[in-house]
Protein backbone atom coordinates (compact mmCIF):
# COMPACT_ATOMS: atom_id res chain seq x y z
CA UNK A 1 0.00 0.00 0.00
CA UNK A 2 1.60 3.23 -0.73
CA UNK A 3 1.59 6.57 1.07
CA UNK A 4 -1.41 8.11 -0.52
CA UNK A 5 -3.75 4.94 -0.10
CA UNK A 6 -2.56 4.74 3.79
CA UNK A 7 -3.55 8.06 4.07
CA UNK A 8 -6.91 7.79 2.73
CA UNK A 9 -7.96 3.98 4.02
CA UNK A 10 -6.45 4.45 7.49
CA UNK A 11 -7.47 8.02 8.09
CA UNK A 12 -10.01 7.00 10.99
CA UNK A 13 -6.98 5.66 12.83
CA UNK A 14 -5.57 9.22 13.35
CA UNK A 15 -9.10 10.45 14.20
CA UNK A 16 -10.55 8.23 16.33
CA UNK A 17 -7.28 8.79 18.45
CA UNK A 18 -7.82 11.77 19.01
CA UNK A 19 -11.58 11.36 19.64
CA UNK A 20 -11.12 9.06 22.26
CA UNK A 21 -7.70 11.32 23.64
CA UNK A 22 -10.73 14.08 24.49
CA UNK A 23 -12.48 11.65 25.84
CA UNK A 24 -10.41 9.90 28.18
CA UNK A 25 -8.87 13.95 29.00
CA UNK A 26 -12.60 14.83 30.35
CA UNK A 27 -12.83 11.32 32.21
CA UNK A 28 -10.64 12.50 35.19
CA UNK A 29 -11.01 16.17 34.79
CA UNK A 30 -7.86 16.96 32.50
CA UNK A 31 -5.79 14.43 34.13
CA UNK A 32 -4.91 11.08 32.10
CA UNK A 33 -2.64 8.23 33.72
CA UNK A 34 0.40 7.64 31.58
CA UNK A 35 2.30 4.47 32.07
CA UNK A 36 5.45 4.55 33.37
CA UNK A 37 5.36 8.70 33.75
CA UNK A 38 1.94 8.63 35.94
CA UNK A 39 -0.60 11.76 35.95
CA UNK A 40 0.14 14.14 32.95
CA UNK A 41 -2.19 17.11 32.33
CA UNK A 42 -4.11 17.34 29.03
CA UNK A 43 -6.69 20.02 28.68
CA UNK A 44 -8.45 20.17 24.97
CA UNK A 45 -9.11 24.19 24.14
CA UNK A 46 -9.88 26.84 22.44
CA UNK A 47 -10.07 25.58 19.22
CA UNK A 48 -11.33 22.18 17.40
CA UNK A 49 -11.70 21.38 13.68
CA UNK A 50 -13.87 18.21 12.97
CA UNK A 51 -14.97 16.90 9.48
CA UNK A 52 -17.12 14.71 7.94
CA UNK A 53 -17.37 13.22 4.57
CA UNK A 54 -14.90 12.74 1.28
CA UNK A 55 -13.91 14.23 -1.54
CA UNK A 56 -16.46 16.72 -2.74
CA UNK A 57 -18.91 16.19 -0.15
CA UNK A 58 -16.45 16.68 2.60
CA UNK A 59 -17.81 19.10 5.31
CA UNK A 60 -16.12 20.99 8.16
CA UNK A 61 -16.77 22.50 11.53
CA UNK A 62 -14.52 25.00 12.97
CA UNK A 63 -15.27 25.61 16.76
CA UNK A 64 -13.20 28.63 18.92
CA UNK A 65 -13.77 29.85 21.96
CA UNK A 66 -12.97 29.26 25.89
CA UNK A 67 -13.51 25.82 26.44
CA UNK A 68 -17.02 25.94 27.61
CA UNK A 69 -18.08 26.76 24.04
CA UNK A 70 -16.94 23.70 22.46
CA UNK A 71 -20.71 22.47 22.38
CA UNK A 72 -20.82 22.81 18.64
CA UNK A 73 -17.93 20.47 18.94
CA UNK A 74 -20.08 17.88 21.01
CA UNK A 75 -22.79 18.46 18.77
CA UNK A 76 -20.76 17.77 15.72
CA UNK A 77 -19.53 14.52 16.83
CA UNK A 78 -23.12 13.08 18.07
CA UNK A 79 -23.76 14.04 13.80
CA UNK A 80 -21.07 11.85 13.43
CA UNK A 81 -18.51 14.08 12.61
CA UNK A 82 -14.55 12.89 13.52
CA UNK A 83 -12.39 14.96 15.37
CA UNK A 84 -9.67 15.96 12.49
CA UNK A 85 -7.23 19.00 14.98
CA UNK A 86 -7.68 20.44 17.84
CA UNK A 87 -5.77 22.67 20.07
CA UNK A 88 -4.44 20.66 23.45
CA UNK A 89 -2.60 22.08 26.82
CA UNK A 90 -0.26 19.12 27.84
CA UNK A 91 1.69 19.26 31.24
CA UNK A 92 4.01 16.64 32.07
CA UNK A 93 6.14 16.87 35.34
CA UNK A 94 7.34 20.96 35.72
CA UNK A 95 6.72 21.20 31.72
CA UNK A 96 3.77 22.44 29.57
CA UNK A 97 2.93 22.34 26.01
CA UNK A 98 0.35 24.19 24.00
CA UNK A 99 0.10 22.62 20.71
CA UNK A 100 -2.73 22.09 18.13
CA UNK A 101 -2.70 18.63 17.16
CA UNK A 102 -3.76 17.26 13.34
CA UNK A 103 -4.96 13.88 13.16
CA UNK A 104 -4.43 12.74 9.53
CA UNK A 105 -1.04 13.42 9.49
CA UNK A 106 -0.08 13.49 12.73
CA UNK A 107 0.95 17.19 12.61
CA UNK A 108 2.29 19.59 15.16
CA UNK A 109 1.14 23.11 14.53
CA UNK A 110 1.82 26.44 16.61
CA UNK A 111 3.77 24.50 19.55
CA UNK A 112 4.70 26.51 22.42
CA UNK A 113 7.60 25.10 23.86
CA UNK A 114 8.23 24.59 27.93
CA UNK A 115 9.77 27.73 29.15
CA UNK A 116 13.05 26.53 30.61
CA UNK A 117 15.93 28.40 32.92
CA UNK A 118 18.24 28.96 30.22
CA UNK A 119 19.46 32.46 28.76
CA UNK A 120 17.15 33.08 25.47
CA UNK A 121 20.04 35.65 24.24
CA UNK A 122 22.10 35.41 21.02
CA UNK A 123 24.23 33.19 21.69
CA UNK A 124 27.43 34.25 20.48
CA UNK A 125 29.22 31.51 22.21
CA UNK A 126 29.05 27.92 20.35
CA UNK A 127 28.39 25.89 23.21
CA UNK A 128 25.49 27.83 24.78
CA UNK A 129 24.00 28.25 21.01
CA UNK A 130 24.58 24.36 21.10
CA UNK A 131 22.58 23.95 24.08
CA UNK A 132 19.80 26.36 23.40
CA UNK A 133 18.97 23.92 20.05
CA UNK A 134 19.49 20.70 21.76
CA UNK A 135 16.62 21.96 24.42
CA UNK A 136 14.49 23.24 21.93
CA UNK A 137 14.47 19.79 20.08
CA UNK A 138 14.46 17.86 23.84
CA UNK A 139 11.25 19.88 24.31
CA UNK A 140 9.93 19.11 20.67
CA UNK A 141 10.88 15.99 21.25
CA UNK A 142 9.31 15.19 24.67
CA UNK A 143 6.41 16.53 23.02
CA UNK A 144 6.25 13.70 20.34
CA UNK A 145 6.98 11.37 22.92
CA UNK A 146 4.19 11.99 25.28
CA UNK A 147 1.69 11.75 22.35
CA UNK A 148 3.12 8.84 21.26
CA UNK A 149 2.65 7.27 24.22
CA UNK A 150 -0.98 8.27 24.38
CA UNK A 151 -1.34 6.91 20.67
CA UNK A 152 0.40 3.49 22.19
CA UNK A 153 -2.65 3.69 24.92
CA UNK A 154 -5.27 3.89 22.54
CA UNK A 155 -4.40 1.40 20.01
CA UNK A 156 -3.49 -1.46 22.39
CA UNK A 157 -6.85 -1.07 23.40
CA UNK A 158 -8.58 -0.17 20.24
CA UNK A 159 -7.03 -3.50 18.70
CA UNK A 160 -7.60 -5.67 22.04
CA UNK A 161 -11.12 -6.96 23.26
CA UNK A 162 -11.45 -4.72 25.81
CA UNK A 163 -12.06 -2.41 22.60
CA UNK A 164 -16.25 -3.00 23.20
CA UNK A 165 -15.78 -1.83 26.93
CA UNK A 166 -14.52 1.03 25.76
CA UNK A 167 -16.16 1.73 22.92
CA UNK A 168 -19.47 2.01 24.96
CA UNK A 169 -18.24 4.24 27.50
CA UNK A 170 -17.13 6.53 24.50
CA UNK A 171 -20.47 6.77 23.15
CA UNK A 172 -22.09 7.28 26.57
CA UNK A 173 -19.42 10.70 26.97
CA UNK A 174 -20.14 11.73 23.45
CA UNK A 175 -23.96 11.43 23.83
CA UNK A 176 -24.18 12.94 27.56
CA UNK A 177 -21.70 15.94 25.68
CA UNK A 178 -24.68 16.97 23.36
CA UNK A 179 -27.03 16.87 25.84
CA UNK A 180 -25.08 19.12 27.58
CA UNK B 1 7.76 29.00 12.14
CA UNK B 2 11.02 27.10 12.65
CA UNK B 3 13.16 24.77 15.32
CA UNK B 4 14.56 28.40 16.89
CA UNK B 5 10.79 29.94 16.49
CA UNK B 6 8.95 31.23 19.34
CA UNK B 7 6.81 28.60 18.32
CA UNK B 8 7.46 25.74 16.04
CA UNK B 9 5.54 23.73 13.52
CA UNK B 10 6.58 20.30 12.43
CA UNK B 11 5.84 16.44 11.01
CA UNK B 12 8.22 13.18 11.79
CA UNK B 13 9.61 11.36 9.20
CA UNK B 14 11.29 7.87 9.35
CA UNK B 15 14.67 7.59 7.61
CA UNK B 16 14.95 3.96 5.99
CA UNK B 17 18.41 2.49 5.40
CA UNK B 18 21.75 2.02 6.93
CA UNK B 19 23.88 4.85 7.73
CA UNK B 20 27.35 4.85 6.77
CA UNK B 21 29.99 3.36 9.12
CA UNK B 22 32.25 6.78 8.87
CA UNK B 23 29.09 8.25 9.16
CA UNK B 24 30.07 12.37 9.90
CA UNK B 25 32.69 11.67 7.23
CA UNK B 26 30.04 10.86 4.91
CA UNK B 27 27.58 13.34 5.92
CA UNK B 28 30.10 16.17 5.95
CA UNK B 29 31.13 15.30 2.52
CA UNK B 30 26.93 15.17 1.00
CA UNK B 31 25.90 17.93 3.27
CA UNK B 32 29.06 20.61 1.63
CA UNK B 33 28.19 19.12 -1.69
CA UNK B 34 24.24 20.00 -1.52
CA UNK B 35 24.89 23.24 0.27
CA UNK B 36 23.34 26.35 -0.86
CA UNK B 37 24.50 28.06 -4.32
CA UNK B 38 23.31 31.62 -4.06
CA UNK B 39 21.59 32.94 -7.70
CA UNK B 40 21.59 36.27 -6.62
CA UNK B 41 24.22 37.22 -9.31
CA UNK B 42 22.96 34.59 -12.07
CA UNK B 43 20.00 34.45 -13.89
CA UNK B 44 19.45 30.67 -12.61
CA UNK B 45 15.41 30.51 -11.82
CA UNK B 46 15.93 27.97 -8.95
CA UNK B 47 18.50 26.66 -6.21
CA UNK B 48 18.52 24.44 -3.34
CA UNK B 49 20.74 23.79 -0.91
CA UNK B 50 21.25 23.30 2.67
CA UNK B 51 22.07 26.26 5.24
CA UNK B 52 22.56 27.41 8.79
CA UNK B 53 19.52 26.62 10.93
CA UNK B 54 20.96 30.06 12.30
CA UNK B 55 21.37 31.97 9.52
CA UNK B 56 20.11 31.75 6.14
CA UNK B 57 23.54 33.17 4.29
CA UNK B 58 25.68 30.93 5.81
CA UNK B 59 25.98 27.96 3.79
CA UNK B 60 29.51 26.81 4.62
CA UNK B 61 28.64 26.87 8.47
CA UNK B 62 31.23 28.92 9.47
CA UNK B 63 29.38 30.40 12.37
CA UNK B 64 27.34 27.15 13.79
CA UNK B 65 27.76 23.62 12.92
CA UNK B 66 24.98 21.23 11.87
CA UNK B 67 26.09 18.78 14.34
CA UNK B 68 24.95 18.80 17.43
CA UNK B 69 24.98 16.28 19.77
CA UNK B 70 23.57 13.10 17.90
CA UNK B 71 21.55 15.48 15.97
CA UNK B 72 22.18 16.93 12.29
CA UNK B 73 20.27 20.26 12.25
CA UNK B 74 19.94 22.00 8.67
CA UNK B 75 17.74 24.51 6.98
CA UNK B 76 17.13 23.34 3.24
CA UNK B 77 16.49 26.88 1.71
CA UNK B 78 14.74 27.11 -1.92
CA UNK B 79 15.47 30.49 -3.94
CA UNK B 80 13.54 30.74 -6.98
CA UNK B 81 12.81 33.32 -9.28
CA UNK B 82 8.63 33.37 -10.05
CA UNK B 83 6.78 35.28 -12.61
CA UNK B 84 3.18 35.50 -12.15
CA UNK B 85 0.49 34.67 -14.61
CA UNK B 86 -1.23 38.14 -14.94
CA UNK B 87 2.25 39.86 -16.08
CA UNK B 88 3.47 36.78 -18.23
CA UNK B 89 -0.65 37.00 -19.96
CA UNK B 90 -0.13 40.44 -20.30
CA UNK B 91 3.42 40.83 -21.77
CA UNK B 92 2.91 38.02 -23.81
CA UNK B 93 -0.27 39.17 -25.42
CA UNK B 94 1.72 42.90 -26.07
CA UNK B 95 3.94 41.10 -28.32
CA UNK B 96 1.16 38.80 -30.05
CA UNK B 97 0.09 42.26 -31.37
CA UNK B 98 3.33 44.15 -31.93
CA UNK B 99 3.94 41.10 -34.18
CA UNK B 100 0.08 41.01 -35.68
CA UNK B 101 0.38 44.54 -36.28
CA UNK B 102 4.21 44.18 -37.97
CA UNK B 103 3.24 41.64 -40.27
CA UNK B 104 -0.35 42.82 -40.83
CA UNK B 105 -1.81 39.54 -40.08
CA UNK B 106 -5.39 38.89 -37.69
CA UNK B 107 -3.71 35.96 -35.83
CA UNK B 108 -0.72 33.63 -35.08
CA UNK B 109 -0.92 30.43 -34.75
CA UNK B 110 -0.47 28.21 -31.58
CA UNK B 111 2.59 27.27 -31.51
CA UNK B 112 4.00 30.84 -32.35
CA UNK B 113 2.27 31.91 -29.63
CA UNK B 114 3.91 29.47 -27.30
CA UNK B 115 7.08 30.49 -28.64
CA UNK B 116 6.05 33.85 -27.58
CA UNK B 117 4.57 33.10 -24.31
CA UNK B 118 7.72 30.90 -23.02
CA UNK B 119 10.51 33.80 -24.74
CA UNK B 120 8.06 36.52 -22.83
CA UNK B 121 8.47 33.58 -19.62
CA UNK B 122 12.69 33.80 -19.51
CA UNK B 123 12.74 37.84 -19.96
CA UNK B 124 10.45 38.19 -17.20
CA UNK B 125 12.45 35.28 -15.16
CA UNK B 126 15.54 37.40 -15.73
CA UNK B 127 14.14 40.86 -14.57
CA UNK B 128 12.71 38.91 -10.93
CA UNK B 129 14.39 38.77 -7.97
CA UNK B 130 14.87 35.45 -6.40
CA UNK B 131 11.96 34.54 -3.63
CA UNK B 132 13.82 32.53 -1.13
CA UNK B 133 11.85 29.65 1.62
CA UNK B 134 13.70 28.52 4.38
CA UNK B 135 12.23 25.25 6.17
CA UNK B 136 14.59 23.33 9.32
CA UNK B 137 14.79 19.87 9.95
CA UNK B 138 16.39 17.95 12.76
CA UNK B 139 17.67 14.64 12.17
CA UNK B 140 17.89 12.28 15.18
CA UNK B 141 20.81 9.92 14.23
CA UNK B 142 20.07 7.74 17.47
CA UNK B 143 16.69 6.65 15.91
CA UNK B 144 16.88 7.47 12.93
CA UNK B 145 13.87 10.14 12.43
CA UNK B 146 13.65 13.56 11.09
CA UNK B 147 11.80 16.43 12.26
CA UNK B 148 10.87 18.91 9.70
CA UNK B 149 9.27 21.97 10.37
CA UNK B 150 6.87 22.68 7.85
CA UNK B 151 3.27 21.34 7.48
CA UNK B 152 3.34 22.11 3.56
CA UNK B 153 2.95 19.24 1.36
CA UNK B 154 5.00 20.66 -1.59
CA UNK B 155 7.95 21.84 1.05
CA UNK B 156 7.44 17.95 1.46
CA UNK B 157 7.89 16.80 -1.05
CA UNK B 158 10.88 18.96 -1.63
CA UNK B 159 12.52 17.30 0.86
CA UNK B 160 12.14 13.97 0.19
CA UNK B 161 13.06 14.02 -3.26
CA UNK B 162 16.71 16.30 -2.01
CA UNK B 163 16.86 14.38 1.48
CA UNK B 164 17.37 10.75 -0.88
CA UNK B 165 19.89 12.80 -3.79
CA UNK B 166 21.32 14.09 -0.60
CA UNK B 167 22.10 11.15 1.61
CA UNK B 168 20.27 8.67 -0.58
CA UNK B 169 18.03 7.55 2.40
CA UNK B 170 14.31 7.31 1.73
CA UNK B 171 12.07 9.05 4.25
CA UNK B 172 8.81 8.73 5.15
CA UNK B 173 6.20 11.12 6.98
CA UNK B 174 5.11 9.09 9.99
CA UNK B 175 0.52 9.36 9.32
CA UNK B 176 -0.74 7.27 12.28
CA UNK B 177 -0.96 3.62 10.53
CA UNK B 178 3.09 4.14 10.12
CA UNK B 179 3.76 5.73 13.59
CA UNK B 180 1.60 2.98 14.99
CA UNK B 181 3.95 0.43 13.62
CA UNK B 182 6.90 1.63 15.47
CA UNK B 183 4.73 1.43 19.09
CA UNK B 184 3.44 -2.38 18.80
CA UNK B 185 4.68 -5.72 18.69
CA UNK B 186 3.96 -7.82 16.19
CA UNK B 187 0.72 -9.43 17.31
CA UNK B 188 -0.08 -5.89 17.44
CA UNK B 189 0.59 -4.94 14.16
CA UNK B 190 -0.96 -7.61 12.61
CA UNK B 191 -4.49 -7.03 14.65
CA UNK B 192 -3.82 -3.28 13.39
CA UNK B 193 -4.22 -4.37 9.37
CA UNK B 194 -7.76 -5.78 9.72
CA UNK B 195 -9.13 -2.41 11.96
CA UNK B 196 -11.82 -0.85 10.48
CA UNK B 197 -13.21 2.34 10.81
CA UNK B 198 -15.81 2.76 14.47
CA UNK B 199 -19.03 4.34 14.34
CA UNK B 200 -18.94 6.35 17.16
CA UNK B 201 -22.57 7.38 18.00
Amino acid sequence: MDLVDIISEKRFLGQEFLTWLWFKSEERGGSVFLPGAGDIQLVFEKHMLLESGEGESLEKLICRGPQTELQEARTGLLMGKKLEQARIYLAKGDYEWRLTFGATLFEYRNVSLPRTISPNDEAADPLAWEAKVLERVGMSEEALHTMDELFRMFLQIRASADWSQELARLKSWIAKGAEN
Amino acid sequence: MGLLSRTTTFVRYSAEGELPGNFWEFAAERIAKFSFRDIDDTFDEYSIGWVSIDNMFDSSFAHASYAVGDYIVLSMRIDERKVSKTLLQKYSRKEEERIKKEKQIPRLNRSHRVRIKEDIRLQLVKKSLPVPAVHDLCWNLANNTVMFFSTSTKAQSVLEDFFKECFGLTIILQVPYLAAAHLLDVSGQERLQDLHPEILV
